[in-house]
C-alpha cells in the first residue's frame, strides 16, 4: 500500500534544500519513509542542489585550510555502512520514532475532548509538531487554520470533505479550508500534525480546550 | 566557469570511492581543491560570515572523509552527496536545529518497489544534463529555484519578498520541477 496524498513540490523542495524548519522536515521525512515515489522526487531535488553547488563561483579558501583538514583526518572516526536492521517491527518509522520514547503504543496521551487525545512533541522555530489520536468514528471538531496545517496519517484513516486519508497520506490544509475530519470506524486514527499557527475552532468549547492544551 | 574547468562527475565519484576504499589522501586533496571553495561559496550565499563559512567548509570535508564508505554512486553523484553534507552541517551549526530525515535501514522503512517505479540508477551524464537544464529555466523559474536553495526561508516568505502571490511562486516551482523531471527521464 502506498500513499495517495503527497506533499507539494514546494514542501519537498523545502526539505531537500534545507530551507524547512525542524517540524516540517519531521513530517516530510516521515512521509518519505513510507513513500518511495516522493523519495524519487527528493533525489532529483538533491541532485539540483549538487548541480547548483558545482556551478557556484568558488570562494577563496584560507591558505592553511587544506593542511589543517589533513591534520584532522587521522583522528576522525570513520562511519562504516550500516546493515539494514530487521526484526522488531514498528508502527512509527524514523525519523518520527526518535522523537518518541518507544513506538506509538508507548505514547502517554493527554485527553483533549471526547475520543480525542494528543501528545505535543516539540515547538520548532516556525512550527509545532504533535501527535493526535482519534478513537474510531470520532473527530476533532470543525476548524479552520490561521496558518498551514500538515497532517500525516500513521494508523487508521480519516475522511473530510477533501477526501479519505490512510497511513502515509499527507494532507495540506491552509487558511481557506474549513474541515471536520472524522476517524474511520474500526481502528484508532493516529496522525502527526504540524501547524505554523494555532487552529481556529468553530465551537467555543472546543476552542477553549484547544487553548488550554496548546492545540 | 567553462565545462573544461569542472572535473567530470565520473572522476569526482571515483575520487570519493578511492577515499572510501583506500583512504587515498591524494584523492581527498583533489576533492578538497574542487569542493571546499564551492561549499564555502554555498555557505556565504546563505549568509554565513567568511570565517564561519571557512570553518564549516573544512568540517564538511572532514565529514566526507569520515562518511566516504556510505557514498553510493548509483544513488547520487559526489556533488549531490557533498551538497547534502554541507546542507546538514549548516542546519546543525547555524540554525541549531535538527533536520529529521528517513532512515533506509529502519525496519519500518517502506523500500522501493522492485523494479522501482521511478527512481532509476543515477547515470554519470545526469549531472551534466541537469546543470544544462537549470541554465535553461526561464529567469522567473530560476529565481525561485535559487531562492529555495539560498534564501533559508519558507516559500510563503519568499513570495512576500518577491511581491508575488504564493500561488505564483508555487506554479513557477512546479514548472521548473516538471522541466527537470523531463531532463532526468523520470516519470512525472
Amino acid at each position: 500500500m502506498t500513499a495517495t496524498h503527497h506533499p507539494s513540490d514546494e514542501l519537498l523542495l523545502a526539505h531537500a534544500s534545507g530551507g524547512a524548519g525542524e517540524a516540517v522536515s519531521l513530517i516530510v521525512g516521515t512521509h518519505l519513509a513510507l513513500c518511495p515515489e516522493c523519495r524519487a522526487k527528493i533525489a532529483r531535488m538533491e541532485a539540483m542542489g549538487g548541480a547548483i553547488l558545482v556551478d557556484l563561483a568558488p570562494a577563496a579558501i584560507s591558505d592553511h585550510a587544506l593542511q589543517s583538514v589533513l591534520a584532522r583526518l587521522d583522528a576522525a572516526t570513520l562511519e562504516p555502512p550500516v546493515p539494514r536492521r530487521d526484526g522488531k517491527s514498528f508502527t512509527a518509522p524514523e525519523p518520527l520514532r526518535s522523537y518518541l520514547s518507544g513506538d506509538l503504543d508507548a505514547v502517554r496521551w493527554r485527553p483533549v475532548g471526547p475520543g480525542i487525545s494528543y501528545r505535543s512533541l516539540f515547538r520548532g522555530r516556525d512550527a509545532s509538531a504533535k501527535l493526535i489520536r482519534s478513537r474510531p468514528g470520532r473527530g476533532v471538531g470543525t476548524h479552520t487554520h490561521r496558518g498551514e496545517e500538515l497532517t500525516l496519517v500513521l494508523t487508521g484513516g480519516f475522511t473530510d470533505a477533501t477526501g479519505h486519508y490512510t497511513r502515509g497520506d499527507l494532507q495540506i490544509a491552509d487558511g481557506a479550508l474549513e474541515h471536520r475530519p472524522l476517524a474511520d470506524p474500526g481502528e484508532d486514527c493516529i496522525v502527526l500534525a504540524v501547524c505554523d499557527a494555532p487552529l481556529k475552532f468553530r465551537s467555543a468549547a472546543v476552542g477553549l480546550l484547544g487553548k488550554l492544551f496548546g492545540f | 566557469m567553462t565545462q573544461a574547468e569542472t572535473p567530470e562527475p565520473a572522476r569526482l565519484n571515483a575520487l570519493v570511492v578511492a577515499v572510501a576504499q583506500a583512504r587515498d589522501r591524494g584523492a581527498f586533496e583533489a576533492l578538497f581543491t574542487h569542493f571546499a571553495p564551492r561549499i564555502k561559496a554555498y555557505l556565504l550565499k546563505l549568509g554565513a560570515g567568511a570565517a564561519l563559512a571557512d570553518d564549516l567548509a573544512q568540517d564538511a570535508m572532514v565529514t566526507l572523509w569520515r562518511k566516504a564508505a556510505l557514498f553510493d554512486p548509483s544513488k547520487a553523484s559526489a556533488a549531490t552527496w557533498i551538497f547534502t553534507i554541507a546542507r546538514n552541517l549548516r542546519i546543525d551549526a547555524i540554525r541549531r536545529e535538527r533536520r529529521p530525515d528517513f532512515d533506509p535501514d529502519d525496519p519500518a522503512f517502506v523500500p522501493d518497489a522492485d523494479p522501482p517505479a521511478d527512481a532509476r540508477l543515477m547515470r554519470e551524464d545526469d549531472e551534466v544534463k541537469l546543470r544544462a537544464a537549470l541554465k535553461e529555466l526561464s529567469p522567473e523559474q530560476a529565481q525561485v529555484v535559487q531562492m529555495s536553495f539560498f534564501a533559508d526561508k519558507p516559500h510563503s516568505q519568499i513570495a512576500e519578498e518577491l511581491g508575488l502571490p504564493l500561488g505564483t511562486v508555487k506554479s513557477r516551482l512546479r514548472l521548473a520541477m516538471a522541466r527537470i523531471r523531463t531532463t532526468m527521464g523520470g516519470a512525472s
